[in-house]
């Protein structure tokens, strides 16, 4: 802190010895108090500001929007500057291993921290930004910082690992959880689900709870991530995403009634078609295998539908082909004179006549 | 529960059958209606005895098969019935605040999916007596067994036309 200290007064000295841009001086002691300000509870912050000028352009700008991240990522990238020899950081995929993990496992702790972390790197940017047109030399202090928490870095990178397997062990069991956050004198993250007083402790509801404040973790992040979302309260996104639940519900519903409406208006319709081309109900297979048996080659019953069926339907034809053709020859004549005399008058009318035309002629 | 497609099919066709040659026995001579109607009954009857009584709605059908298929025009009164209803509720909330208005839109919205399970259950046979969980497997279940059914009829259908073409 005193070294910070001492270098803002070097450079306020400094650019007082430019002494022509009053409002640029101005401009800068709100920053270095800005700065000293966010630099003060945490040495992390300084870290982080180093990261993100170490990064490209791209990534620095994806860590800025989402700030759930930028914290985890600040972490690797200045050891990997530190340990240059030591141990190299592939920073892609560690990048992606943390923000899964934070997504999953620590998201209630996270959570809080995403809301101190996000404002101050923006803002941290906002103070890079003005040292730039002011063109003092911010290199000095933060190469200076770096070294002096890379001890707390490594820890932390220690305690992440820690973390991990507390997080993995309290999933199941909150009061595993417990012990674990009364044992360790440092913060611990733990997902967050403790059972409260009066509150199910049985896993399912556990496990039920741990998804819910998953979900509004996430709600939460979507919040930040969400330009002008800030102002709109958690409990109408809440609202919002239950409607838009419910809405989906109606639709499957209404989908369903429309399939089985369609299927019995089919059934419907089937049912009169074979009432119209048959002239009596005993149509069923046998007649029109019987039929088709005597004048058609067999390989046109694959062409079916049911070709899984067939033996066993056939088999049934046999049996009762002589039977059949009796009745045809007998019953069919008379039949369709009564019928042909009672004279319907339904669009199925000219079916039957072509149907009975088809029959007298044979 | 779920039999394969092809054994569901072999015992509609063969049950089909069967009921087929009990109605050809019983009347010669009957109208386009009835004919249909006889044909629509055994259908149903064979499909809901295809699932052999596992399932609330073949057992329903079975016990109850001439049951009134709902008309569209009977919706169509009800929808109605629906809007004036919700006319009035919204007229009556006009004068409320917001955190109220907020609860009302939350209960249409679960009106709507009331709604549509009530219509959902009037569709499927023994659909009354069923709650919501055994209604959508039986949903599933019934679904399944009118492809079966539309699949036998349509082939059967087509197979009866080209049965009666004249070059036979």
């Amino acid at each position: 802190m005193e070294s910070k200290a001492g270098t803002t007064e070097t450079r306020s000295n400094i650019t007082a010895s430019d002494g022509e841009q009053v409002a640029a001086l101005e401009s800068l002691q709100f920053t270095d108090e800005f700065h000293r300000l966010i630099l003060a509870p945490t040495s992390d912050n300084a870290t982080s500001l180093t990261a993100l000028l170490e990064l490209p352009a791209s990534r620095a700008l994806e860590l800025l929007h989402s700030p759930a991240s930028a914290k985890l990522i600040a972490a690797p990238a200045p050891s990997f500057e530190a340990l240059k020899g030591n141990f190299l950081f592939p920073s892609n995929t560690t990048l992606i291993d943390q923000a899964a993990r934070s997504s999953v496992f620590a998201g209630g702790v996270n959570n809080t921290n995403n809301k101190s972390n996000a404002p101050e790197t923006t803002s941290n940017n906002s103070t890079l930004n003005l040292e730039k047109a002011v063109k003092s030399e911010p290199a000095e202090t933060e190469s200076s910082q770096p070294l002096v928490s890379d001890p707390a870095v490594e820890k932390r990178n220690f305690k992440r690992k820690d973390r991990e397997k507390k997080a993995k062990g309290s999933t199941k069991k909150s009061k595993t959880a417990a012990n674990d956050s009364s044992v360790g004198p440092e913060k611990l993250p733990f997902v967050h689900v403790r059972a409260r007083r009066g509150e199910a402790t049985d896993s399912h509801s556990l496990a039920e709870r741990a998804r819910r404040e998953k979900i509004n973790a996430r709600m939460k992040l979507l919040q930040e991530l969400v330009p002008g979302c800030n102002k709109v309260s958690f409990n109408w996104i809440n609202r919002l995403v239950t409607d838009l639940i419910i809405s989906g519900t109606t639709l499957v519903l209404d989908e369903i009634i429309n399939h089985v409406q369609s299927l019995q208006n089919q059934v419907e319709f089937l049912s009169m078609r074979l009432a119209a081309v048959n002239p009596r109900i005993d149509f069923s297979l046998n007649s029109i295998f019987t039929t088709e048996s005597g004048s058609l080659p067999d390989n046109n019953f694959p062409s079916m539908v049911m070709p899984l069926i067939w033996p066993e339907v056939q088999v049934n034809g046999n049996k009762q082909q002589h039977q059949q053709q009796w009745q045809f020859d007998a019953l069919q004549q008379p039949v369709w004179g009564r019928e042909v005399g009672n004279n319907y008058i339904t669009p199925e009318n000219s079916l039957l006549s072509y149907d009975s035309s088809a029959n007298s002629g044979r | 529960m779920h039999l394969p497609h092809s054994t569901l099919k072999q015992e509609f066709v063969k049950k089909w059958i069967m009921g087929l040659q009990r109605c050809k026995f019983s009347n010669n001579n009957m109208s386009i209606f009835e004919r249909k109607k006889a044909i629509k009954l055994s259908a149903d009857t064979a499909m809901a005895s295809a699932r052999k009584g596992l399932t609330c709605w073949s057992r329903a059908l079975i016990s109850n098969p001439d049951r009134p298929v709902p008309t569209t025009t009977r919706r169509a009164s009800l929808a109605c019935k629906k809007i004036v209803k919700r006319s009035r509720r919204i007229r009556r909330t006009a004068k409320c605040g917001a955190a109220r208005k907020r609860q009302i839109t939350r209960s249409i919205a679960q009106c709507l999916v009331r709604k549509r399970t009530q219509i959902l259950k009037s569709l499927i046979p023994g659909g009354e007596f069923m709650n919501e969980v055994c209604l959508i497997e039986e949903t599933l279940d019934y679904i399944t067994s009118l492809r079966v059914q539309v699949d036998v009829m349509r082939s059967l259908a087509s197979a009866s036309v080209r049965a009666s073409e004249p070059h036979n």
